[in-house]
């Protein structure tokens, strides 16, 4: 038993061991507060496909535009909305018709008010070789939030003529194609 | 998320590898770590609740001190860093264990072929969780900077559960070389959740009809049981749901752990076991969620109606999103599954020196005449959901005083190379008490330490009377 005082020095010394010689040295734990995720995310939005049939009416005669109306939630959605801080649609036209358009894009609330339209415009192809048209809207401070107020789209195709067009018939050759993406820029942050 | 990254100052590398608790012989829980074991004493008693704390918790990749140095740099290009400097094998795991009680006894008291018989029952909880790489780079670039980058989505594993184990052991020295043990385990497992075995991608390439095409592919599970009641359960059922579940009342499963001493020469000792050779079937308040399908997207197809079929791109868009609500449409069944229990194997080879020598014979000399010293080197392999998780460990062992014993280990894994750890065992008379950290290089600052361990507890030893 004389020799307990000893193994309770050798104890000690090792149960405060970690409280005697540790330390945490150097470290701010507080600068955790402002962790950001900046991810940028490429989305499919609209593809159009038409050929010159799609602009006569029943008799064979042009109409003066086509429209088409879609509900287009991805951006009034609480988790983008929360996060988005900038927006950009990216469009690339190609069109091969000997008909230049007017490519019109109309962003309505769920009230039917216009928050935001823009317009592309698309030469003829008097060949009918393709030409492409390239068109970048960003969306940013008010502009992006009339979008985040917005549920739908509508996109209007008028038709242009000017003096290299022809009018279309059902026998005019080539085609208008659209391919678009959304570029998100969100700002995820606590 | 700040308290999960804090929680990496008390990382361990070494989740259940226990390289200073295995081997040492005065300490009767290390009969738990191989069955076949060299037995010392008559026998033991573990006091209740306090024979073996253990708990580590560890992260691999990073330490607390690569996140939260005051070195002026913007913490989220840290965590940037830090994300990007990891890997999917990298890992977070928890584990912690109570032995609720635990007793061993010799049979027969002479010292050769006698047979040693423990028992007990512990609780264990293990939580596991690989680092999902890709969802994280999903998370912090999106898909911008990524087209043709196929996210792996089984990269998220992870695996949790709390479990007792109730234990009866067999250890007998069939000769004076070689002794055999073998240990048979019921667990009862109270709760449990993983989700492995997960496959799947998500890519972005350029599209045909668009500009780009999105391609989810999902064949993903989450495995539960024991959950429900968390769900329309009182407290007081809740607690007494818990204690049947704790008394082998709840999923049951067997396993067998193996192992076996062979003294080839007085001074050298080879030993090796296998733990948690078993698994558990789970059939009680299971339910299984599984998402597995398949879908191909290129956008909105603006159709036109006025001129062509009726057919607006409303009718298209309703069709894309009713093919998003089947994409992410999770089935869930209340199919029996079964799981095997993660498998450890340890092994050791060591050389004993410096026997105490009486230089006249005296029968009533009581000191020990076994060896002081040992020195040795410890492999220890576990398998985990998907690889198998290692450590080696030199060690040397030394009898202090008659009632105090030291072992010091040096342990090197994948990712640590300075492991030093540090265990005492002493004893007041039959009571006995021991303690066990590692990395203690680390505590100068321990936020740079990505390893501390810690266990601890106190039994009550009959000892042979030639000891």
């Amino acid at each position: 038993m004389k020799n307990h005082p000893i193994f309770f020095k050798l104890l000690l010394f090792f149960i405060f061991f970690v409280s005697l010689f540790s330390c945490v040295k150097d470290t701010d734990f507080e600068q955790a507060v402002p962790l950001a995720l900046t991810p940028v995310l490429e989305v499919s939005l609209i593809q159009i496909e038409e050929t010159p049939v799609s602009f006569l009416d029943s008799s064979g005669t042009e109409v003066l535009s086509i429209s088409d109306e879609i509900v287009l939630e991805l951006f009034s959605q609480n988790a983008v909305k929360d996060y988005l801080f900038k927006a950009e649609l990216v469009f690339e036209i190609t069109n091969s018709i000997n008909k230049a358009f007017d490519v019109t894009l109309s962003f309505y609330d769920p009230s039917n008010t216009l928050q935001h339209t823009f317009s592309i415009a698309v030469d003829n192809s008097a060949t009918n070789t393709p030409l492409i048209t390239e068109h970048l809207e960003v969306f940013e401070a008010s502009i992006l939030d009339a979008l985040k107020l917005s549920n739908k789209l509508n996109i209007t195709i008028k038709l242009i003529s000017n003096s290299t067009s022809s009018n279309l018939t059902a026998a005019s050759e080539g085609i208008i194609a659209l391919k678009s993406k959304a570029i998100l820029y969100l700002n995820v942050s606590e | 998320m700040r308290w999960l990254l804090i929680l990496g100052v008390f990382a361990t590398l070494q989740a259940q590898n226990k390289q200073l608790l295995y081997g040492f012989k005065d300490v009767p829980q290390h009969i738990l770590l191989n069955p076949g074991t060299q037995i010392d004493s008559k026998g033991y008693v573990g006091v209740p609740l306090l024979s073996q704390i253990h708990f580590n918790a560890g992260i691999t990749g990073f330490s607390a001190f690569d996140l939260f140095a005051d070195d002026g740099k913007d913490f989220s290009q840290k965590v940037s860093d830090i994300v990007y400097g990891m890997d999917a094998k990298d890992f977070f795991g928890i584990n912690q264990q109570l032995d609720l009680f635990s007793a061993g006894f010799r049979l027969k008291t002479s010292s050769e072929k006698s047979i040693f018989i423990s028992f007990g029952m512990y609780q264990e909880s293990d939580f596991f969780f690989y680092f999902p790489k890709d969802y994280a780079v999903l998370a912090f670039e999106g898909n911008d900077t990524n087209l043709n980058r196929r996210f792996n989505l089984g990269d998220l594993s992870a695996n949790a559960e709390v479990l007792s184990v109730f234990h009866i052991g067999i250890n007998k020295k069939i000769n004076p070389k070689l002794t055999l043990g073998l240990r048979g385990k019921i667990y009862s497992s109270i709760v449990q959740a993983s989700s492995t075995n997960n496959t799947g991608s998500f890519t972005t390439v350029e599209g045909v009809g668009n500009s780009l095409k999105h391609i989810f592919d999902f064949d993903m599970n989450l495995q539960t049981s024991g959950l429900s009641f968390l769900e329309n359960s009182s407290t007081t059922n809740e607690i007494d749901i818990l204690k049947k579940r704790l008394l082998l009342g709840g999923n049951l499963g067997v396993g067998i752990d193996l192992g076996f001493t062979y003294e080839f020469a007085p001074e050298w000792t080879v030993d090796a076991s296998i733990q948690d050779l078993g698994f558990i079937n789970y059939s009680k308040d299971v339910k299984t969620y599984v998402l597995d399908n398949y879908f191909e997207y290129e956008g909105i197809q603006s159709l036109f109606p006025e001129l062509v079929t009726g057919q607006t791109a409303q009718d298209y868009w309703d069709k894309v999103e009713n093919d998003f609500d089947d994409l992410f449409e999770i089935t869930n069944t209340t199919t029996s599954y079964t799981k095997w229990r993660p498998i450890k194997f340890n092994s050791s080879i060591s050389y004993n020196f410096g026997r105490k020598t009486v230089k006249e014979c005296n029968c009533l000399d009581k000191s020990d005449p076994t060896f002081q010293n040992r020195v040795g080197a410890h492999l220890f392999v576990m398998k985990r959901p998907n690889h198998f998780q290692w450590a080696f460990s030199a060690f040397y062992y030394r009898k202090l005083l008659k009632g105090l014993q030291l072992k010091a280990t040096y342990t090197v894994d994948t990712y640590s190379f300075k492991n030093v750890g540090l265990g005492v065992s002493t004893a007041l008379g039959p009571v006995q008490f021991y303690v066990m950290a590692d990395n203690l290089l680390d505590y100068q600052n321990i936020a740079k330490s990505q390893s501390v361990s810690l266990q601890l507890g106190f039994n009550y030893i009959f000892k042979n009377n030639e000891n």
